[in-house]
């Protein structure tokens, strides 16, 4: 076939498609509070995955006592001191990373696979199916997160998994209408209907065409919640209505030490900075991923 | 020869709350013959990219149409869903307005492509990206391997719509709706979109169902032209001829509005008053108020479209005064 190029115009010069690992080098060389948050999550997850290898006292950081050496002050041997059953408090912050992130990951993890789906289809679809998920996500949004989550974890009885279960049970809703939001803006697209016209079928515009728009605005909202996980967990492990003693948890040692934070303060004050540092991260975070995820930010 | 499109009697009403709000098409009818170009031209809001829709199945949801659509032997408007999305992107495909909103943003030129290739022709993900390749080429793009590679925002708006063509035409369709595929361009490229069509419906012997307002550019392209006004067909005819002897008012009208057709310096000639509102309608022609032959007749009946000979067709009580 002989091919007359009808005089194209030509390729722009220097001419190359930007990916995603250069934008995000990009954007975390351009944004201080993004590479502070990268840096404190990439701690945070090796100093919590490698715990048992970095904690000075490990066997005290998973719950051992040493009653004896209770309620030193910070010094070289023990750099956060020791709490109320003589553990070195740095081994326990160490070691409380691990449910504090993973439970986390879990619940946002959780709380979008339950809700990203419904909503998709919820906002694609609407009539009858829309209303009927909705009205479902108004009766969990009625109540704070919180405290839903404190009523679930009370009934079915307080432990970290029922912590977990009841905050993911609590959090989804948000996330259906986040993505029924997101499908309902992206519907009319004539991107969308050109898939339509295209033949494309309805589960392939969903998963392909819809969900990689919505991503970016979920991906992000599910960095920043998991933050707000971490402190919905601490908060309910502070209630003792999660993780439950001797397990090393943040939330559960602030709790520890509340009754003797003026004079034994170390014991709630670095557990309580490091659920500070772990929501301030995943925050910073969050915005970061804004711009590396959206290929239309590349063009700035 | 079986007509590859024929419309008969299209109407399409909108409703909102069970009651008709809209007429927007009040009895299209015209065929397009296999390997043909046909032209659909009107002024905004005459009904031109319904009936396109409608073809394909596309009309937004509070909109119902009756009448018949056959496409190869198919009732479309009778389809289901199934059958429909075999046919929509495969037998028949279409090019829109702005290249630039037609793409998702999120992928690449190549991979959107692909997908219909790989969703019609049931072939593979490799297989896929090497006819996509190969229509690219064909469609004028050079460097066809890396254009594939690039995100819709980083191609320009010719460069886009070349790509757009190339999705219509990957699964060689016999029926391509092109709805002002030229509006969103500048002149150059525009003719260079005009004469690639051109070479490419030589090439694969597609039907072609062109929607445009430009009645130059239209009569540049196609064989037959239909002319719409307040929802129906007023006129039909070859090119050529309707050219010459528009036997419609409108159509001389729309003929004589052309830029290139007035004395430098003088005012632009246009067709005096408006289309009329698409709720009520009275009982005679559509186009009685703003017609300068009008008669007491065109008040009262309403003229149907009817063959005048040589494959013409008007509906015009007086269009053998012109």
């Amino acid at each position: 076939m002989s091919v007359s190029l009808d005089s194209p115009e030509q390729l722009p010069e220097a001419f190359r498609s930007t990916g995603m690992r250069s934008r995000a080098l990009r954007s975390l060389r351009r944004d201080p509070g993004a590479l502070l948050g990268a840096i404190v999550i990439t701690t945070l997850i090796f100093v919590a995955l490698a715990a048992p290898l970095l904690a000075p006292y490990p066997a005290q950081g998973r719950g051992e006592a040493n009653v004896p050496a209770r309620d030193l002050a910070p010094s070289s041997e023990h750099w956060f001191g020791t709490d109320h059953l003589g553990r070195d408090v740095l081994s326990r912050v160490m070691f409380g990373g691990r449910p504090a992130i993973g439970v986390a990951l879990a619940v946002v993890i959780l709380a979008v696979l339950i809700g990203v789906p419904l909503g998709m289809v919820a906002g694609y679809r609407g009539g009858w199916l829309d209303e009927a998920l909705m009205r479902t996500t108004d009766l969990f949004l009625a109540f704070p997160p919180l405290l839903l989550a404190m009523v679930i974890s009370a009934t079915l009885g307080a432990s970290l998994f029922h912590a977990g279960l009841a905050l993911a049970i609590s959090w989804w809703p948000w996330y259906a209408r986040l993505a029924r939001t997101v499908t309902q803006s992206l519907k009319h697209e004539p991107f969308i209907d050109a898939a339509r016209v295209f033949g494309v079928r309805e589960p392939v515009i969903l998963a392909r065409h819809v969900l990689r728009n919505a991503t970016t605005p979920i991906l992000v909202q599910a960095t920043i919640d998991a933050g707000t996980v971490i402190l919905a967990v601490g908060a309910l492990a502070f209630l003792g209505l999660a993780a439950q003693p001797p397990t090393p948890d943040w939330g559960l040692m602030v709790a520890e030490g509340r009754t003797t934070v003026v004079t034994e303060w170390w014991i709630s004050t670095f557990p309580g900075l490091a659920i500070f540092a772990a929501v301030l991260a995943f925050n910073l975070l969050g915005d970061a991923l804004r711009d590396v995820l959206d290929p239309r930010t590349g063009a700035r | 020869m079986s007509a590859l499109l024929e419309i008969d009697d299209l109407r399409v009403d909108f409703s909102r709350d069970g009651r008709v709000t809209s007429r927007a098409l009040r009895g299209v009818s015209l065929t397009v013959e296999p390997g043909e170009a046909v032209g659909v031209v009107g002024e905004t809001g005459c009904g031109k990219t319904l009936t396109g829709l409608s073809v394909l199945r596309m009309l937004p949801e509070n909109a119902t149409a009756t009448g018949r659509i056959t496409f190869e032997g198919k009732d479309m408007l009778e389809l289901s869903a199934h059958e429909l999305r075999a046919i929509r992107g495969r037998r028949i495909s279409m090019v829109f307005q702005s290249p630039g909103t037609s793409f998702n943003p999120v992928f690449t030129v190549g991979y959107q492509i692909g997908l219909v290739a790989e969703r019609h022709l049931g072939i593979g993900r490799k297989d896929g990206q090497r006819l996509v390749a190969e229509t690219l080429h064909a469609v004028g793009l050079p460097n066809p391997e890396s254009v594939m590679r690039f995100y819709p925002h980083e191609l320009s708006g010719g460069m886009l719509q070349r790509a757009m063509i190339a999705m219509a035409i990957i699964c060689k369709p016999s029926l391509l709706i092109a709805d002002e595929p030229t509006t969103a361009l500048d002149v150059t490229i525009a003719q260079q979109i005009l004469r690639l069509l051109r070479r490419l419906q030589r090439e694969q012997g597609f039907g072609v169902f062109f929607i445009s307002h430009d009645l130059d550019l239209v009569s540049d392209f196609c064989d037959r032209i239909a002319v719409l006004y307040a929802g129906r067909v007023v006129e039909m005819g070859a090119t050529a001829q309707l050219l010459a002897r528009p036997r419609h008012p409108y159509t001389r009208a729309l003929l004589e509005a052309l830029p290139g057709k007035s004395e430098p310096g003088s005012p632009l000639p246009t067709v005096p008053g408006a289309v009329p509102g698409d709720r009520d309608e009275a009982p005679g022609c559509a186009f009685a108020p703003r017609c300068p032959l009008v008669v007491e007749q065109c008040f009262e009946e309403r003229p149907t479209l009817a063959g005048i000979g040589a494959g013409q067709a008007v509906a015009c009580h007086r269009w053998d005064a012109l």
